[in-house]
């Protein structure tokens, strides 16, 4: 019982190694890329997305065009093949989870994934064990942030509960414990 | 007053047999193994299990687009307009896609068949398409062949069918009303004048056509307006299930069963019980042969004058005949009579008779939608004498499987071999693709470009929902193909042919919004004027001879209500769906009604030997009530002999005793035991509720002046020893109204494809395993000869006070705050304590891994946003709370309430009789709160105080006050 929750089992804050180096120190914190630029739908649907190679290339066809780094991505935009990437935060088959709701409701990327701005290598932040999951479902509101700071990995409220309490308030967020809330 | 005596079966009216407990004796055994024999297995595989539960898996990958298509998000389902067709009429479908991969299939609202309802067949059709079993390779006498090595072969200037024009040449094509299909074999007929085509279909409805030419001078299609129609006479016509509108006449029937005045009533004559005849209000058992007096008789006694032959049959007198002539004369233009297909033309021409006597509004003409009204036996008849006349070089064979399904007394399988080169184009390995010197898979509609007409004319686009699975080609192609063509493709066939027949500035845009519509506006046919030719029917009638009364049994064969003619025969999901009427799974019988069985010593499950006219097949006795005397009924499509892995050893042929003169009955038939029992695989005495009272039927008269007491009985509080649970929010509910179904199990199969519900198998169905969440009972009333029918829907009806979730060890089933009784997959243990202790023996458990039988095509066709579940899980309805899950987030990020009837679950989708509503009690206006308020309204086993949060409205019957 202790092994599966254990950093051991849930395999939290062990870097995943990527086919390509990527690095989202340099992308978020260097040149202030905001998330939903490249994952896509973390607003609208339940995967927040991994950016198509056209998205990597909107930038990379103008700069760093030539660096060798960058050669498998070019080559997968060119022949049509897709990148592979290796799958860092995972959740069991019967859970479904969705991004576009908890993102809407004011709970922050960061919330779950961690100061994905600090890391060289993209690592799992979270347990992600029903019981990290449970704990904000029953109590969401000192995990809320306004709207506008969802993405914003830095951000910390003064007073998170004054602030967590208001914005539930706003956006009516409420407790979800229903199994079928996740389990279907 | 206690409930009317219900019974399902004859063995439980007798009382021969207890009903069966929820699990039959060995239900509970694993396959050749005792419970000591697994616990010892169980112990030894602990330790393995122990330790494999320990490894983490290495990381998936994850590979995005390249280039991500314009509306394509990941994770979110898109829909598409497209058709199917079955006997080349439409059927509109919405069909829900995920990341290029179709999943679900709906009616298209704006279609006129399906009215945004769908049958089994179309939600089989994704099955059929993920099908494993379908034919990959193309085959050239047994060979790998290819689709340029045929089309080099046909197009070559020397094949020797172009010799002569095209003398040679015949092909053997399904009846179709597509433009595109007319449009290429004008095209093929310009370029070899000389060749024939001729089309079959074993259900073909040449006897309409047939029969509107008698009447009217001229083939016409009878269209039935069902909201203009209060008395309904079906003479051995199964509207309710069969036929290409068969969806839409399912609405507009149940429409008007409410009790209010304006009900309709249903007399019924036929031979086998079917799904219109347990909807009757008054059916007559008659043979088949009888329904021509039966229905002169009727003619006799609404125009005396008019049908004076009819007045002193045997029929004249009968009380059915008398009440439904009074009542039909009373009714004029209200009234309707309909004879199904499977009668001789001569009975639909006074069909049209007493219609037109009436002055009936409920039935207009219109020009056929199919181009070929011949593609009976007549038209495959023609071809054989062809093919013996040595006339055929070049057979192209586009039909479904004429070797199989052809007449038995024409041997097409064996004068196919006199034809020097056959080509076959099917979707399976089948019978005839054995026989064929070049096979071409053929594409699934989901996989082609098409056109199609709906029964009134209207043109409906097909267009693929993903790409062919296996190599295949379309019907269209392969006509393409004689005429130098194919190479264009499917898409740019259709557009030239349309752009051709329609030719207009704004093509594109016009093209682009019929396709997005999936109709093309404006294409149904105008209704004809016809007047009734009463010289020539008259004539008719004095010529009229009734058949002989013959010695021995009278053979009815029918389209099977799963496998139709066996076209479907090799899908699982339909194979286990029970018969509406039988329940029989996994197989056909021969259906004999309870007092014929009984004098020629025959049980249920006997194997007996049938003859007919020198031929033979062994098949097994099913006794069923309500079925006519002396005769007998087989279902087509069983008794498969192809490469069908499915289909092969169920059933038994009926295409081998039914010849090209008596395709649908035949006198003369003889019935003997030859020892021995054949297991059916029948379920109509599973998950028993123990005799308690549960499907009520109530009179129309007496719902209209409210004197309901069988229900008073069955509402109110009662006493409880469960905590209240304050409430608050959404409450979900259903409704379940039992006078608007029709049984037809549709919703079975929608709930299937929603919910990744799988086949178990025929053996497993034995043992009471099967896995459908919903199930449709079926109970007899009355006598045994001659019983009224009810259906009655019934999943889990999540009780507020559940006693499943009291003995759940593990809490694996528990309730929601919005009243839901969820089942907690990741939680079940398998104790099934919870299954023994519902009432409604709605819990269905996992016995086998029956998921791993699932090939990885069939895996395409599973739901993403439901769990399949394992081995050793109990699972149940769960409101298909992940559309309810889906809603509820598309609303809130909207920051807006639910409305009411946004959640459709899969059973209310699907429902051609619009009998399921969902919502949520909270609102007073839902319409489900509005249902529930309906004096009609109770919850089952009421008694029990479980407070069923799906409750059934009572069904309504509304016979004729002389009758009873």
């Amino acid at each position: 019982m202790i092994y599966v929750r254990s950093p051991l089992f849930t395999g939290q804050s062990e870097p995943v190694e990527q086919p390509l180096q990527f690095d989202h120190r340099h992308h978020v914190t260097d040149a202030g890329v905001d998330c939903r630029y490249c994952h896509l739908t973390a607003e609208t649907a339940a995967s927040a997305g991994y950016p198509p190679t056209e998205v990597c290339m909107g930038c990379h066809g103008q700069i760093w065009n030539q660096s060798p780094l960058l050669a498998p991505v070019r080559a997968s935009y060119f022949t049509g093949r897709a990148l592979t990437w290796k799958r860092v935060n995972q959740l069991p088959g019967f859970v479904y989870f969705n991004h576009s709701i908890h993102v809407n409701k004011g709970v922050g990327c960061v919330t779950c994934h961690g100061r994905v701005d600090q890391m060289p290598e993209v690592m799992q932040s979270a347990t992600l064990t029903m019981g990290f999951c449970v704990d904000c479902h029953r109590d969401p509101a000192p995990q809320l942030r306004p709207r506008e700071h969802v993405t914003d990995l830095g951000w910390t409220a003064e007073d998170p509960a004054a602030v967590g309490h208001e914005i539930a308030q706003a956006l009516d967020v409420h407790t979800r414990t229903s199994c079928t809330a996740c389990h279907r | 007053m206690s409930a009317p005596q219900l019974w399902r079966s004859p063995e439980e009216r007798g009382g021969e047999r207890e009903p069966t407990g929820e699990f039959p004796p060995g239900a509970s055994e694993l396959d050749g193994a005792s419970r000591r024999d697994f616990l010892a297995l169980l112990g030894a595989s602990l330790g393995v299990a122990g330790l494999a539960g320990c490894t983490r898996n290495p990381p998936p990958e994850v590979r995005p687009y390249t280039r991500q298509p314009r509306d394509v998000k990941p994770g979110v389902a898109l829909h598409y307009a497209t058709t199917m067709t079955l006997g080349g009429a439409a059927s509109g479908l919405l069909v829900t896609s995920r990341e290029g991969r179709p999943v679900k299939i709906e009616g298209n609202p704006e279609h006129p068949a399906s009215l945004g309802a769908s049958g089994i067949y179309e939600q089989a059709a994704i099955y059929h398409l993920y099908d494993p079993q379908r034919a990959r390779t193309f085959k050239r006498r047994g060979r790998p062949g290819s689709w340029a090595a045929f089309l080099a072969e046909v197009g070559s200037p020397s094949a020797s069918f172009r010799r002569d024009g095209g003398a040679g040449l015949c092909f053997l094509v399904e009846p179709s009303g597509s433009p595109l299909l007319a449009s290429l074999r004008e095209k093929v007929l310009a370029a070899l004048p000389k060749a024939r085509f001729f089309s079959f279909d074993p259900l073909a409805r040449d006897a309409v056509f047939a029969g509107t030419k008698l009447s009217f001078g001229r083939p016409l299609e009878a269209l039935l307006d069902l909201d203009k129609a209060r008395t309904i006479v079906a003479l051995d016509a199964d509207f309710l299930s069969e036929g290409p509108f068969r969806l839409r006449y399912q609405r507009r029937f149940s429409d008007h069963r409410m009790p209010d005045g304006a009900i309709n009533r249903l007399y019924a004559a036929e031979s086998a019980l079917t799904i219109t005849g347990a909807n009757a209000d008054h059916r007559l058992r008659v043979r088949s042969s009888e329904i021509a007096e039966l229905g002169l008789a009727l003619l006799a006694a609404v125009a005396p004058d008019r049908g004076k032959a009819g007045a002193s049959n045997a029929f004249a007198g009968s009380a059915w005949v008398r009440t439904a002539a009074s009542d039909l004369r009373e009714r004029g233009a209200a009234a309707l009579v309909i004879v199904g297909s499977r009668q001789p033309p001569f009975v639909h021409a006074i069909a049209a008779a007493i219609n037109a006597e009436l002055g009936s509004a409920a039935v207009s003409y219109v020009k056929p939608a199919l181009d070929d009204l011949a593609a009976g036996p007549a038209s495959i008849t023609a071809l054989a004498r062809e093919i013996e006349a040595g006339s055929v070089d070049t057979l192209v064979m586009t039909a479904w499987n004429p070797a199989y399904a052809a007449p038995a007394d024409l041997g097409l399988a064996d004068l196919l071999k006199r034809v020097p080169t056959t080509i076959y184009h099917g979707l399976f390995d089948d019978e005839t693709a054995g026989r064929a010197a070049w096979f071409l898979p053929a594409t699934h509609d989901l996989e082609s470009w098409g056109d199609a007409r709906a029964l009134d004319g209207t043109v409906s686009l097909m267009q693929p929902l993903i790409e062919p699975l296996w190599s295949g080609v379309s019907a269209p192609e392969v006509l393409a193909a004689f005429v130098g063509i194919a190479e264009r493709g499917p898409l740019r066939l259709l557009r030239e042919s349309w752009a051709e027949r329609a030719p207009r500035a704004d093509f594109e845009a016009w093209w682009g919004a019929s396709l997005q519509r999936g109709i093309i506006e404006g294409t149904a046919f105008p209704r004809e004027t016809a007047t009734l030719d009463w010289t020539a029917l008259t004539g008719a009638i004095t010529a009229f001879v009734p058949a002989p009364r013959a010695e021995g049994i009278e053979l009815d064969f029918r389209p099977d209500a799963r496998i139709l003619d066996g076209r479907f025969a090799d899908c699982a999901w339909l194979q286990e769906l029970p018969d509406p009427i039988t329940k029989l799974t996994w197989s056909n019988a021969l259906q004999l009604s309870p007092r014929t069985a009984a004098r020629l010593g025959l049980a249920t499950e006997d194997r007996v030997e049938v003859k007919l006219g020198g031929r033979a097949v062994i098949s097994v006795v099913l006794i069923v009530p309500g079925h006519a005397d002396d005769a007998a009924s087989m279902a087509l499509g069983y008794g498969r002999g192809g490469e069908e892995i499915v289909a092969r050893g169920l059933g038994a042929n009926a295409y081998l005793l039914r010849t090209g003169g008596a395709p649908w009955f035949a006198p003369g038939a003889t019935v003997t035991r030859i020892g021995g029992k054949k297991l059916l695989a029948l379920t109509q005495e599973h998950w028993s509720t123990e005799g308690r009272p549960v499907a009520i039927v109530v009179n129309a008269p007496d719902v209209i002046r409210r004197h309901l007491p069988v229900l008073d009985t069955q509402k109110g509080p009662q006493p409880t020893v469960y905590p209240e649970v304050a409430q608050t929010g959404y409450r979900w509910a259903m409704a379940i109204d039992t006078s608007r179904c029709t049984g037809c199990s549709a919703c079975i199969l929608a709930c299937e494809s929603e919910n990744n519900t799988l086949p178990v198998g025929e053996e497993q169905v034995r043992l009471g395993r099967e896995m459908q969440w919903l199930r449709v009972d079926r109970y007899f009333e009355g006598s045994l000869d001659d019983p009224r029918v009810l259906v009655q829907p019934l999943a889990c009806v999540h009780c507020e006070d559940a006693p499943c979730e009291v003995v759940c060890p593990v809490a694996a089933t528990v309730h929601s705050d919005e009243g839901l009784n969820e089942m907690v997959y990741n939680r079940c243990v398998g104790t099934r304590y919870c299954s023994n202790n519902c009432p409604y023996k709605v819990r269905r458990f996992n016995f086998l891994d029956y998921a791993k039988d699932l090939s990885k095509s069939e895996e395409l066709a599973m739901n993403p946003e439901v769990t399949v579940r394992a081995r050793g899980v109990m699972e149940k309805c769960s409101y298909c709370v992940q559309r309810i899950e889906g809603t509820r987030i598309r609303a809130e990020i909207e920051g807006r309430p639910i409305a009411d009837g946004e959640i459709v679950t899969a059973c209310q989708q699907a429902c051609p009789s619009q009998a399921i509503t969902f919502g949520s009690l909270h609102d007073p206006a839902s319409q489900v709160s509005i249902l529930r308020a309906d004096p009609r309204s109770y919850g089952l086993l009421h008694q029990l105080g479980t407070r069923p949060r799906t409750e059934h409205l009572a069904r309504v019957r509304n016979p004729h006050p002389e009758l009873g």
